[in-house]
């Protein structure tokens, strides 16, 4: 009763709280990978097909800058490339959830402009990283991106026929992410980004087979995922030293 | 004789236990007393104590805290190491020796110095003397000569202990460097920390702020004391004299404006959205209750303060409610952080409320529903019997609110509609003989064209074409513009042909706007849609059912009783006022005010009465009152929104100091909005970040949708809007979407013109360009930047004639055009970040101007980045020269534009 008298005339009250230097956990960022080497790591390997018919492949329709974006003969689209035996190429296959493994190759990946199309079609970078853009066409392009969960800010730059490489600074990879490139000047060209803050990611080749190595072993859920068809996952068990075969089917929409 | 009673000795008697008690009930009530008028009549200050700790507590933790991080900051740890590590070596072992050799030898100069510092002024004080005996001598004609001999001996002294206090002093400096030298390291250390510490020393000073007195452990808060704002002249008595009100809400809502406790109970909550709530609203101007309500005076209890008592007239408005306290200094009522009363307005604008409820400031609007003095031209008489009996029957979101009239009535009330309006309906048929052969609902491939064209030039902004497909809702349940899944129903090939081509043909308030459409276009939309519902008799007809004069006469009464002139406007009812109440000051109304009929379920207050009276109108009807208010069957969120503005209707007049200073401007944007969502230009363009309903068929090709036009105001010269409203033109060929031509009068355009202007703060709206004036060498480096070899502007701008390569998809707008459409200063911001001005455009940055690398070639004026810019505006500014572009208001070809031919709609295309 004192005190509460005391303390509403704004006298000595008897502290309860002497606060103790509370250290703050340090907390790591949700999704953090930790990069290291990897004893006797097992390796994921398959392939991904198309399910049903595929349809024929389309011829990109070159209309601009044809003496440049033409040469080399008639183009044809990689938004869906079959092969004969139904093996799809440009489908990414990745570990998304890894907690830790092997270190990320290149921190600067190169991203060109040839042709008309981009070099390569998809092109992989660390969340975090830079991508280096060359424009070996000397002629007027610009690189817009099209960050498709809106994590990263979107781009648009020019690169004028002077100017030969580009970069993408770290600011607009910074989250894991897929961002779609388009060329606003010649509206065939696409290509994607895949910002990614572990390197376990494989592009099927052309005959949609694929490889991830150096996995510690686990039990991983993969993922599948192809611009025009979608995603698909599966969950697999990662044995040391040993591979592991995980193939998929992705049906047309 | 009595005997007289024995005396009582009082001196022996004794009152101790009298005085006890007494002394005992004084230091009671005296105890009483005090605690009475300090505690339980200032419930307040524990509120303000309990604060005070609560942000000493915070301040300690931020101190608590920043020691943390500091803790675990590599860079501080190694300052911090390399510190001690620097202050140990000089601590002890060689480096020790020679600081400590260096102080002591700088210590023993230092005696030195004073020594001869000392002998220094000695001499000084003899030379003194030695004057004084001179000028002594000289003034009393005494010898001077021995004293002069004197001086000139004490000044050769004074000159070699001079230079021996040099030499001393040089000595001692020697000494010092040396041990600073030696320190050196330590101190750059010791400033590099206190750098890093100066978040700490920050934290720290605030908590010295806050604290009363500190003993020991203990910080004291401060003496709580009645927080107060006065308002002078905010109300105005009875006399119309202006009264200052007091605010005293911050007694005990200590932390509204502070921050970091959002996350705390009332009453020490930050206020929400503090960042622009109070910065545009200080606590210590505006005070609490104008916007809140609440007996700001009070603080005696929590209900008297919050004006929750009997007779106080203004108390609090709780939740979304208190956006109701906006409009007391607001015209402009989007605001930030205030969505509901905006959303209420606009429901009540546009769901024909004023249609028979005066509000002031609401009087003069349109009329929201239908122009019926030709509706016998529109429809067949039993469509319009159904409709009126049941309007959602046929149409579950339209506007039309339900009067739950019988089929009787119904009846006599078309009846009317249809006599009333025969002669001008005759005249309309008569002057639009029927549409042309080629209308076939039943021609597929003509049918799939029509479809086309609804899905490309923009119908879908405005219209669903499939049940409950509604590109954008007035509220949650209403259609800003008709759903047309059943059109075929309602009315004929005739009158959508005739409608397609010319909508003010037909009503001259049409909303609906024209899309230039060619025969050939509109024959193919009229297919189309004729194929959606089931379609009805022919519209006119005789209507025999209807000629009975006593239901004709009847329905003129129905018409006139319901207010039906209120919002359509039909032939005869020209001269009737709105049928109900006023509600300029509905919000302020009284519980006796407010009839609550037969109801004992309902409990009595102003929210519970109106929620009710909106959600089921008629529910206070009883045998004897009798209710025509229609049921407009709004979702509750609606009814809230509702209720919101509705609250916000009273007599209050703030004084003009405490209003926003661009009311001129609120006024405008009132006056632009209103327009631009009557006419539902944000169906199609996104307007004040608001709308842009039309783009969820664009989402995989952003920039085939109508143009984004925030900030349009900064980006285009005003005559030129004003022209392109009048008479669009093609700007963006790559566009099937068409902007329509909306057949606004000249205030209707102004206004939107200064709308738009408003929405960016342009306070010089017309620009003069100096056609002869832009200097030559900035034109040719902008023109030499503008070529294929640099940036290669005509890749894909086309420029006049000159059209790109490719196909028009690839194309961007034509910058002959920019020399009377764009303002200069505008092109400027656009060349420095497009992206920044209009998120998504296909336009790429040429210039990151926010790094120091020039991004242009360094061979053309400099390589300066802001040069190149202005240089590359100036050459845009003169490409109108090259080609002959037609101005917007060229009349001859703009008109053109409107009646164009058939053969192709590219060059209609907006």
């Amino acid at each position: 009763m004192i005190d509460r008298v005391c303390r509403e005339w704004g006298a000595a009250r008897v502290a309860g709280l002497v606060l103790g230097l509370v250290a703050v956990a340090w907390t790591a960022p949700a999704g953090a990978y930790e990069a290291g080497p990897v004893a006797n790591g097992g390796s994921i390997s398959g392939t991904v097909k198309y399910k049903g018919t595929p349809p024929a492949a389309a011829k990109l329709d070159v209309n601009k800058d044809v003496e440049v974006c033409g040469a080399g003969g008639a183009k044809m689209s990689r938004e869906l490339v079959v092969a004969a035996d139904g093996g799809i190429q440009y489908a990414v296959v990745s570990i998304p959830g890894i907690a830790k493994g092997k270190p990320f190759p290149d921190a600067k990946p190169t991203l060109d402009q040839k042709g008309c199309e981009y070099m390569p079609h998809i092109t992989v970078v660390q969340a975090g990283g830079e991508v280096e853009v060359l424009n070996s066409d000397g002629i007027l392009h610009n690189i817009h991106s099209y960050p498709q969960e809106n994590k990263n800010p979107p781009v648009n730059v020019a690169q004028p026929k002077f100017k030969k490489t580009i970069v993408l600074k770290s600011d607009s990879l910074k989250e894991p992410e897929r961002i779609k490139l388009a060329c606003d000047v010649h509206g065939w060209m696409q290509g994607w980004l895949i910002v990614e803050n572990n390197p376990y990611l494989a592009i099927t080749d052309q005959t949609g087979q694929f490889k991830l190595t150096d996995v510690p072993p686990g039990d991983y859920e993969i993922t599948v995922w192809h611009e025009k068809l979608g995603e698909a996952k599966q969950k697999v068990t990662v044995k040391a030293g040993a591979d592991t075969a995980a193939n998929f089917e992705l049906a047309g929409k | 004789m009595a005997r007289r009673k024995e005396r009582i000795d009082d001196e022996k008697k004794s009152y101790s236990a009298v005085f006890l008690l007494g002394v005992g009930m004084l230091l009671i009530g005296g105890v009483w007393a005090v605690w009475d008028d300090n505690i339980s009549r200032r419930p307040w200050k524990k509120y303000q104590v309990d604060f005070s700790e609560l942000q000493i507590e915070r301040a300690k933790q931020a101190i608590t805290d920043e020691d943390a991080r500091l803790a675990k900051d590599p860079k501080y740890q190694d300052v911090s190491k390399a510190l001690s590590a620097a202050e140990q070596s000089i601590a002890d072992g060689e480096t020790a020796r020679q600081l400590a050799a260096a102080k002591q030898a700088e210590a023993a100069a230092k005696v030195h110095v004073d020594e001869r510092d000392l002998d220094l002024r000695i001499v000084k004080s003899k030379l003194e003397e030695g004057w004084y005996e001179y000028e002594h001598a000289l003034l009393t004609g005494g010898a001077s000569d021995a004293a002069k001999a004197h001086i000139d001996e004490l000044q050769v002294q004074k000159k070699e202990i001079e230079n021996k206090l040099a030499q001393a002093q040089a000595q001692m400096q020697q000494y010092t460097s040396q041990a600073a030298e030696i320190r050196s390291n330590v101190e750059n250390l010791e400033k590099e920390k206190r750098d890093l510490e100066k978040e700490r020393e920050r934290l720290q000073q605030r908590l010295e702020n806050i604290v009363l007195l500190k003993i020991g452990p203990l910080d004291l808060p401060k003496i709580p004391k009645i927080q107060q704002v006065v308002l002078n002249e905010f109300d105005r008595n009875a006399y119309d004299q202006g009264v200052a009100r007091v605010d005293r809400c911050t007694s005990c809502h200590a932390g509204i404006d502070k921050v970091g406790f959002d996350a705390d109970p009332q009453p020490f909550a930050t206020h929400p959205a503090r960042d622009v709530l109070i910065t545009k609203h200080p606590t210590d101007k505006f005070g609490c209750t104008p916007c809140h309500g609440g007996q700001g005076a009070a603080v005696n209890s929590v209900d008297m303060a919050h004006g929750e008592v009997k007779y106080w007239e203004h108390p609090l408005l709780r939740g979304d409610m208190v956006e109701a306290g906006c409009p007391a200094c607001h015209t402009n009522l989007r605001l930030p952080h205030a969505d509901q009363i905006a959303k209420g307005e606009q429901l009540f604008e546009q769901l024909g409320c004023v249609g028979c409820h005066l509000v002031q400031g609401y009087g003069d609007l349109p009329k929201t529903a239908p122009y019926l003095r030709r509706i016998g031209a529109k429809v067949n008489p039993e469509w319009l019997v159904s409709w009126i009996q049941n309007p959602q029957a046929y149409r579950p979101h339209t506007r039309m609110p339900n009067f739950m009239f019988t089929r009787d009535q119904a009846s006599a009330i078309a009846a009317y509609l249809w006599s009333a309006t025969q002669k001008e309906s005759q005249d309309w048929l008569a002057a639009h003989p029927d549409a042309p052969a080629g209308v076939d609902p039943g021609n597929a491939a003509l049918v799939e064209q029509g479809k086309a064209i609804a899905d490309s030039v923009g119908c879908r902004g405005c219209h669903g074409f499939a049940p409950e497909e509604s590109p954008a809702r007035l509220g949650k349940t209403k259609d800003i513009a008709p759903n047309l899944s059943n059109i075929a129903q309602k009315t004929d090939a005739r009158w959508i042909y005739n409608w397609l081509k010319n909508p003010r043909g037909y009503s001259p308030e049409a909303r609906m706007p024209s899309l230039r459409l060619s025969d050939q276009e509109a024959v193919a939309l009229t297919s189309y849609l004729l194929t959606l519902g089931a379609s009805g008799a022919p519209a006119g007809g005789d209507g025999a059912a209807l000629q009975s004069p006593q239901l004709v006469k009847d329905g003129g009464a129905l018409v006139r009783k319901f207010g039906c002139g209120g919002c359509h406007n039909i032939p005869g009812m020209e001269q009737e006022s709105r049928i109900g109440v006023e509600l300029t000051v509905f919000g302020q109304k009284g519980l006796e005010e407010l009839f609550f009929g037969n109801h004992t379920d309902i409990p009595e207050t102003w929210y519970d009465w109106t929620y009710n009276k909106i959600k089921t109108p008629r529910t206070y009807e009883t045998e004897r009152i009798e209710q025509l208010m229609p049921q407009f069957s709004l979702d509750d969120e609606d009814v809230q929104s509702l209720l919101v503005f509705l609250k916000s209707r009273t007599e209050r007049r703030t004084p003009h100091k405490y209003k926003p200073t661009d009311l001129g401007r609120e006024e405008q944007l009132v006056a632009g909005r209103r327009l631009v969502e009557r006419y539902n230009c944000i169906g199609c363009h996104v307007i004040e970040n608001h709308g842009g309903a039309i783009r969820a068929f664009y989402k995989d090709s952003p920039t085939l949708a109508p143009p984004l036009l925030n900030g349009e105001g900064a980006k285009v010269q005003p005559d030129w809007l004003f022209g392109f409203l009048r008479e669009p033109i093609p700007l963006r060929p790559w566009l099937k979407v068409r902007m329509p031509t909306f057949g606004l009068s000249d205030a209707e355009t102004n206004a939107i013109v200064e709308y738009f202007l408003a929405q960016d703060k342009v306070q010089i709206p017309f620009v003069y360009v100096n056609d002869d004036g832009l200097p030559h060498e900035y034109v040719e480096a902008g023109k030499a930047l503008a070529s294929p070899d640099v940036f290669n502007c005509f890749s894909c701008h086309q420029r006049g004639e000159i059209k790109p390569e490719g196909p028009p998809e690839g194309w961007a707008p034509d910058l002959a055009l920019a020399r009377h459409r764009l303002n200069p200063e505008w092109i400027i911001a656009w060349l420095r970040n497009p992206s920044a001005l209009m998120p998504g455009t296909k336009m790429p940055t040429f210039y990151n101007v926010e790094d120091e690398v020039p991004d242009g070639p360094e061979d053309i004026l400099g390589g300066n980045e802001q040069k190149q810019i202005e240089a590359l505006r100036d050459f845009v500014l003169t490409l109108h020269k090259a080609s002959e572009q037609r101005a917007p208001l060229a009349g001859a070809q703009a008109a053109q534009a409107n009646t164009a031919p058939a053969n192709d709609g590219d060059d209609r295309q907006m």
